[in-house]
């Protein structure tokens, strides 16, 4: 059983379980002194999975359960330090929600009246805003204009209703750089009451960071600003991220949110043309929609993207920033491509046994070495991969699309059908085409002034 | 007559004449070697000084270590064998002072002017008495300077003997600090010809280039320098061996060694400089001598010169006569007093001296022990922890730099502060030892359980070998 499925049960008998009280509750409710006069009603009855909505999948992440007091979907948060993998052989003290970093995923229904009583565990004041989402403004989280920062043991309770639907996300507006940099992030994913534009089968969710984790320490340093060096989806650097499992022919939608400190992510898939379809203010107009291949996610922002998963495989997904595709590199290296290390090996072995030049061809090699390098660290790129080593890490991850699937669980590598894999070129073939590897590559002039090469 | 008191005189004298070669350096010996365990000799000369010599040969052979060091100072350092020559001079005065005051003749012999006379003689000999009685004080007087004396030579000794320690001490340190001086320009030529790698392949600017390339000529002008410094402090040692020649390549292998397990007490150490420092006890003795040379002067104050002899005179026709002769110094006007005065007051002098001595030397010890306590709490903060730590900053670096944090440039420089690191420690150890070999000095000889121990720690990384530092002229 997924995770999903699991979650989707356990919300519909809370919610059974609520209705079947609420005549009583209602009735001691309201003999109860309230703080407040009792909103106006202005909700809908609550949104249910799978009966309203297809919940959204979060890989590598969580989603925040809730119970339905009065018709009211009630969450409780509670903000704490949170011991988190980052990837395999990597685990942070980072700040999060319930245990999770990144905070378990919200997902409530256009309409809904949501309650979010927030209890904060933290050793600092905390408050959470709700971004993206449209509310009343003492309700938007701001700590010292829209509300008192909630003190170190203090449970605090926002109440609003959905009034839109699309991808939002939530996180702390107090001492943000710190606690942002710290993980204290989720997404808030809001369904339509009713669906709009194409069903999706698949409906993924991942929210996009990064991280200053130095090797050899064990929690992320806020006082970075430019040089991060853990780039993730959900919470996780590859090779710790879960691949997307889709059946082929599958409408997919992905949505992504991102809460970078400082970078925007230009994510990248492979294999499909997609189109954005909503932004975070909501739907784009299926006129306004362009092919794309890639989907720049600006810090702040949510995109969702769409496409039908027509083709089977291994799909690399990863942000195009080459620097965001490594995991902790140190970026003060001297350049030693093209150096030929000659006698210098033998010489700092004299000094510092063990030593060996690397980088001389680039960061490829690293990954197979094996050396002993600090605790708490990990490659900087690179997982076996079916064929070779997969030399990349950070936000990277793979949509696997097949024909059949037996689950939601990582079927394995894509076997290739034959004729459709790229291999050495044999002697017979290079022949037959007249190709000869050992003569002097070609290239010809593409402008008409331009001069002949070879 | 004549013949007895002749006979009398030659017995009398007989016993103090002769001088003694070996005498006073045979005590100088035993009070060096009951003191710091090595024997020291006096070249005069003799066969047997070839048989020193080969003893030479064979002690420069082997590996030099700090105890025959000591052994070669003291037999061969020139100073010292001329500071030996003191004994011979002293003892010399010993001699003089056993010895009687010579006896005088006097002759006369009167011609006649007229025709009348006959020529007339008279001959007298004539001793000083007074000596007879006082000649056994005046000795002891002699002899305590000569005691004093021996005591001054063997303290020179010791003085020399630690001298050679302490250099030698240098020179053993002197050797390390250049070897980790080696491995600081290794690390500097590595880093320098990785920044000519990456020039070559256009990675680095020039300037990146020449500013490596500088660092590597500097770090080589240093290990210049250190060697020359080591040459220096060869020479200075052997300069207090005596060496000279095919004699000076002497080769030190042994490393420094770590501080030993225990120190001794300060009390223990103070008892037994008074106990037993010989300038002490040379003070002592000179205050003695100042009493017994005063005891000297009062006994005899109311003698003058007492003079007896004989005399034969032959008068012109007349007998010829002989007959005892006395001549008397009347103590009317001169009664010493002056000598007296002069004698009280270097008496109390020399009391003087002996207290500032002594006072001193307690207080030397007490200083010294407390450099002595310090380098080695140094040391060995050094040892336990500093170094381990930079040991751990290398490792550590190393880590960085598989994990390709950092590069060979960092890793290069993390290697340099530790060889700094333990180059400082290697100083610490060696002033230690010199505070060592100071507080030897100032006790007199060895400390109590300062038993030599292990090396001091092995240098970070085996030091690569056929490096021969001790070959170095």
């Amino acid at each position: 059983m997924s995770r999903r499925s699991m979650l989707a049960t356990a919300g519909a008998s809370l919610a059974g379980g609520a209705l079947l009280l609420q005549g009583g509750a209602a009735h001691a409710q309201t003999s109860a002194p309230r703080a407040s006069p009792p909103p106006r009603r202005d909700w809908q009855s609550p949104g249910m999975p799978n009966r309203d909505y297809r919940p959204v999948i979060v890989p590598n992440g969580t989603k925040l359960p809730w119970k339905l007091v009065n018709g009211v979907k009630v969450f409780h948060m509670v903000a704490e330090e949170v011991e988190h993998e980052l990837a395999p052989g990597l685990k942070v003290h980072c700040w999060g929600y319930n245990g999770q970093v990144h905070g378990p995923t919200i997902e409530v229904v256009e309409g809904d009246r949501v309650r979010f009583y927030v209890t904060n565990r933290l050793p600092a004041p905390t408050t959470v805003h709700w971004h993206g989402l449209l509310l009343p403004n003492g309700m938007d989280g701001v700590g010292g204009l829209n509300q008192k920062s909630i003190a170190p043991g203090e449970t605090f309770r926002y109440e609003f209703t959905i009034r839109q639907s699309g991808t939002g996300m939530y996180h702390s507006h107090h001492d943000e750089m710190t606690q942002m940099a710290l993980g204290m992030v989720g997404l808030f994913i809001m369904h339509p009451r009713r669906p709009v534009g194409p069903r999706v089968d698949k409906d993924f969710a991942l929210m996009l960071h990064e991280w200053r984790v130095d090797p050899g320490t064990r929690r992320p340093d806020p006082n970075e600003m430019t040089d991060f060096n853990l780039l993730t989806f959900n919470a996780k650097a590859f090779p710790g991220t879960e691949p997307l499992v889709v059946r082929q022919g599958e409408r997919v939608r992905i949505r992504l949110g991102n809460l970078s400190a400082m970078d925007h992510h230009p994510i990248h898939l492979h294999g499909y043309h997609f189109r954005i379809t909503e932004t975070d203010a909501g739907r784009i107009p299926e006129s306004a929609q362009w092919p794309e291949t890639t989907v720049l996610v600006p810090v702040g922002s949510t995109r969702s993207i769409e496409f039908v998963a027509d083709v089977p495989g291994d799909w690399a997904m990863h942000c195009h920033m080459t620097h965001h595709l490594m995991n902790q590199m140190g970026h003060d290296l001297p350049n030693l491509i093209g150096v030929n290390p000659g006698g210098l090996d033998a010489k700092v072995r004299k000094l510092l046994p063990g030593y060996m030049t690397m980088g001389q061809t680039g960061m490829g090699d690293m990954v197979e070495m094996g050396m002993p390098v600090p605790t708490n660290s990990i490659p900087m790129s690179g997982a076996r991969g079916k064929h070779d080593v997969i030399t990349m890490g950070g936000m990277f991850t793979v949509l696997k699309v097949r024909e059949r699937l037996t689950g939601d669980a990582d079927p394995g590598w894509y076997e290739n059908p034959p004729g459709t894999l790229a291999m050495a070129a044999s002697p017979a073939e290079l022949s037959q085409d007249g190709i000869d590897v050992d003569a002097p590559p070609k290239a010809e002039p593409a402008s008409p002034g331009g001069l002949a090469h070879g | 007559m004549r013949r007895a008191l002749f006979a009398a005189v030659l017995v009398f004298t007989g016993g103090c004449a002769s001088i003694q070669k070996e005498k006073g350096h045979a005590e100088v010996a035993a009070l060096v070697e009951e003191r710091i365990g090595r024997k020291t000799r006096w070249n005069q000369g003799t066969p047997e000084d070839a048989e020193v010599s080969r003893h030479l040969d064979t002690l420069l052979a082997g590996e030099l270590t700090s105890d025959r060091a000591v052994e070669v100072a003291l037999l061969n350092n020139p100073a010292l064998q001329a500071t030996y020559e003191d004994l011979g001079v002293s003892q010399a005065d010993m001699v003089q002072a056993g010895l009687l005051s010579n006896p005088t003749f006097d002759g006369s012999i009167g011609f006649p002017l007229t025709n009348d006379g006959v020529s007339e003689t008279e001959f007298s000999l004539v001793q000083g008495f007074v000596e007879l009685f006082t000649l056994p004080l005046r000795k002891r007087v002699a002899q305590e300077q000569f005691i004093a004396d021996t005591l001054r030579v063997a303290h020179e000794a010791l003085a020399t003997a630690a001298d050679a320690r302490k250099v030698f001490r240098e020179v053993q340190a002197r050797q390390q600090l250049v070897e980790l001086r080696r491995m600081v320009l290794e690390a500097s030529e590595a880093a320098a010809e990785l920044a000519t790698l990456q020039h070559a392949a256009g990675n680095i600017t020039d300037l990146d280039l020449a500013t490596e390339k500088a660092a590597a000529e500097e770090a080589r002008l240093e290990l210049a320098r250190e060697e020359l410094t080591l040459v220096e402090d060869r020479e200075r040692l052997n300069r207090l061996l005596g060496l000279w020649g095919g004699r000076t390549a002497w080769a030190i292998a042994e490393k420094l060694p770590a501080p030993p397990e225990e120190e001794a007490t300060l009390e223990r150490l103070e008892s037994l400089a008074i106990r037993q420092r010989l300038d002490i006890d040379a003070a002592r003795k000179q205050t003695e001598l100042m009493w017994n040379a005063l005891e000297l002067a009062r006994s005899t104050r109311f003698f003058g010169r007492v003079d007896v002899g004989v005399h034969t005179h032959r008068d012109a026709n007349g007998p010829r006569l002989l007959g005892p002769t006395l001549s008397l110094e009347l103590p009317i006007f001169d009664q010493r007093q002056a000598l007296i005065a002069k004698l009280e007051a270097q008496h109390r002098q020399s009391e003087r001296r002996q207290t500032e001595l002594s006072v001193n030397a307690r207080s030397e010890v007490r200083a010294a022990r407390a450099r002595l306590l310090t380098l080695r709490g140094v040391a060995e903060r050094y040892q336990c922890v500093v170094l381990p730590l930079r040991e751990q900053v290398v490792e550590q670096s190393q880590l960085q730099y598989n994990a390709m944090q950092i590069g060979l440039y960092a890793l290069l420089d993390a290697k340099q502060s530790q060889v700094e690191t333990y180059r400082a420690y290697i100083e610490t150890v060696r002033d230690y030892w010199l505070a060592h070999a100071e507080l030897e000095q100032l006790v007199g000889g060895r400390l109590p359980g300062g038993s030599h121990a292990t090396p001091a720690s092995p240098a970070p990384t085996q030091p690569p070998s056929g490096h021969d530092h001790g070959a170095t002229p």
